[in-house]
């Protein structure tokens, strides 16, 4: 009888968490994947769909924010982009438009400067963010409008940065392999098998933690819920709904820019359309994470189980090696997931809220 | 303990609010001609008239939304000029619009404490103090007589009535010298209408005057201690409780009678 209770009590609690939709959905994919797919749960496979999720849940975390906040943003990947050539050229100090730049207004940039590289990597993409909010706030454009030009306009200034290159370095520095390197002490564990994980995990888990504290517990994260999910009556109460949705985009910016980081450090290259199309897939795994388009619904471990289940989608799909399904036209298969999650969503949030 | 200060028994009958002589025009349109409204402390004051009468734009006026083409207001017995919603607001005003009220999505306290967290501040972060807004809100509400199962139970759970019940007890809580709903009982059952009376006259047996807009007279006949009836921009009256029965009222509204 009390340990009913219990399980009542933790049912209860998880219905009426903005998380109870995607944790559901995960864990049906899974259990179908771990029937059908052998080996699925082996540590290659999972390691594999950590390593894949710690670059796209930077992104996915801050477009959920957004999305909380009623908005979202499509000009993500320039920013991860031009994120990458500015930690890539600083940190290594090769000769390119950044560095050369740098040279002649005196900064020590010279043979490379990993803390000032960190610095921009994260400064201009949360300045490109605030330009995003600016517009947003005083041309009254909704942001999908806004953010399909600030994604063309953001390219072009990237390919300009960029000298309209390619940028690789084989330098193996430090900061790389802090920011996303193997993680072989880990990995050559007897038990962890064919393991392959990566420094980025702890960076995204991290960034989660922080992110869940500022959206659940900070007079902020109050505001950015309250600004998605009613603006007139956020403004009414006194609530500085536009300062807020300008913040909202800086912490969006922010999170590309980590991700610009991440990125760099495992692949040490970075190219102008860098994560191309990265928007619609984050955009798509916080819909499944449970955010709601219209704002004023979500969490940030949604958005981490969001991108989790459309990975291991990925990863499992292949796996199966179902006929016409192969890795190119694995999109499908995401299309039918949001829909799927979308409507195990909105049937336990009604359950909640209304 | 509830904010504001108590008022005084030989305060009731003071003006909180007088509107004198307002005219409020747009472009050639003259929604309000001279209108003038006055508002005792601890009176329930029904201000009413049909769809288009003006009653809401001399509330707009009032609440900072409209600034008047002339005439004057004073707050408390000073003249002032409120010419945005948080001058109403720093003034004391609250008001609860229909629908702008409540976010539905959001859990009980935090809208009730919605712009005006308890919070510490650590650096740039601004920590909330969650249990005690909790706790707090449990409280306030329960003081006016609404019992809610839980602060964290979601806005969107609950009927109109308990809306309503939720955002009086928030202006209560913090102090409001002028409550203001603009039509509180419109979407509401008979048995959700007498609930949100109650608090009504919970929040004017606290002293805190209140104005009722309406267009419906017979849910906020008894509750009201005067009534104020606008027809085409111009005020037909104002009149005591049991002065009119609700046909003459029904009559001055629509202008089948002159005052």
């Amino acid at each position: 009888m009390r340990k009913k209770n219990i399980y009542s009590a933790i049912l209860r609690y998880f219905a009426n968490s903005p998380i109870a939709g995607p944790l559901l959905t995960f864990v049906l994919v899974f259990i179908i994947f771990l029937i059908f797919v052998p080996n699925f749960a082996s540590w290659r496979t999972i390691s594999g769909i950590i390593t894949a999720v710690s670059i796209s849940g930077f992104v996915t975390m801050g477009i959920t924010i957004l999305m909380i906040a009623g908005e979202f943003d499509l000009s993500v990947a320039p920013m991860i982009a031009m994120s990458g050539y500015l930690f890539g050229t600083i940190s290594t100090g090769a000769d390119s438009v950044i560095v050369n730049t740098l040279l002649k207004i005196g900064l020590p940039v010279e043979g490379g400067n990993p803390g000032l590289a960190i610095f921009a990597a994260l400064l201009v993409p949360s300045i490109m963010g605030s330009i995003n909010g600016l517009l947003l706030v005083f041309t009254k454009i909704p942001s999908f409008i806004v953010t399909l030009g600030t994604r063309q306009i953001f390219r072009g200034v990237v390919w300009i940065v960029a000298g309209g290159v390619l940028f690789q370095t084989i330098e193996k520095l430090p900061i790389y392999e802090v920011f996303n390197g193997r993680f072989d002490m880990v990995n050559k564990l007897s038990f962890l098998e064919g393991a392959n994980f990566r420094t980025a995990m702890f960076w995204m888990v991290g960034a989660a933690i922080l992110f869940e504290f500022i959206l659940v517990r900070t007079r902020f994260g109050n505001h950015i819920f309250a600004v998605g999910g009613g603006e007139g009556a956020a403004n009414a109460q006194g609530v500085r709904v536009n300062r807020t949705r300008v913040m909202a985009f800086i912490l969006n910016g922010f999170l590309a820019g980590m991700a610009g980081i991440i990125s760099f450090s495992q692949f040490r290259s970075v190219r102008v359309a860098e994560q191309a199309g990265i928007e619609l897939t984050a955009i798509a795994a916080s819909v499944v994470g449970g955010a709601l388009m219209t704002g004023g619904y979500g969490s940030v471990w949604g958005a981490i189980i969001g991108i989790l289940i459309i990975n291991m989608l990925r990863s499992g799909v292949i796996l199966l090696k179902v006929p016409f399904i192969s890795a190119d036209n694995f999109p499908a298969v995401v299309g039918v997931t949001i829909i799927a999650a979308v409507i195990i969503n909105n049937y336990l949030r009604n359950r909640s809220t209304s | 303990m509830i904010g504001g200060e108590t008022v005084m028994s030989q305060e009731i009958g003071q003006p909180v609010v007088e509107m004198k002589n307002i005219v409020k025009r747009f472009g050639t349109v003259e929604a309000l001609r001279g209108v003038d409204f006055t508002v005792e402390k601890g009176k329930v004051h029904a201000l009413i008239g049909d769809n288009g009468a003006g009653k809401s734009t001399l509330i707009k006026v009032l609440t900072g939304v409209h600034t008047p083409s002339s005439g004057e207001i004073y707050f408390e017995g000073k003249k002032v000029t409120i010419s945005s919603p948080a001058d109403a607001r720093a003034l004391g005003i609250e008001t609860c619009y229909q629908d702008l009220a409540l976010i539905p999505l959001m859990s009980i306290w935090r809208n009730f404490f919605l712009g005006r967290e308890i919070y510490t501040n650590l650096g740039p972060v601004k920590w909330l103090h969650r249990q005690e807004m909790q706790r707090l809100c449990c409280d306030a509400l329960s003081d006016i007589g609404i019992e809610i199962r839980s602060a964290r139970d979601k806005v969107g759970k609950m009927s109109g009535g308990e809306r309503q019940s939720i955002a009086i007890g928030r202006a209560i809580y913090f102090g409001a010298k002028l409550l203001i709903l603009d039509e509180p009982t419109s979407a509401l059952s008979v048995a959700e209408t007498r609930k949100v009376l109650n608090y009504i006259e919970n929040a004017k047996a606290q002293g805190l005057p209140v104005i009722l807009i309406t267009h419906n007279v017979s849910h906020i006949y008894l509750v009201s201690d005067y009534y104020t009836i606008i027809r085409q921009g111009c005020k037909v009256g104002t009149y005591q409780k049991g002065e009119l029965t609700q046909e003459d009222i029904a009559d001055l509204i629509t202008g089948t009678r002159e005052a």
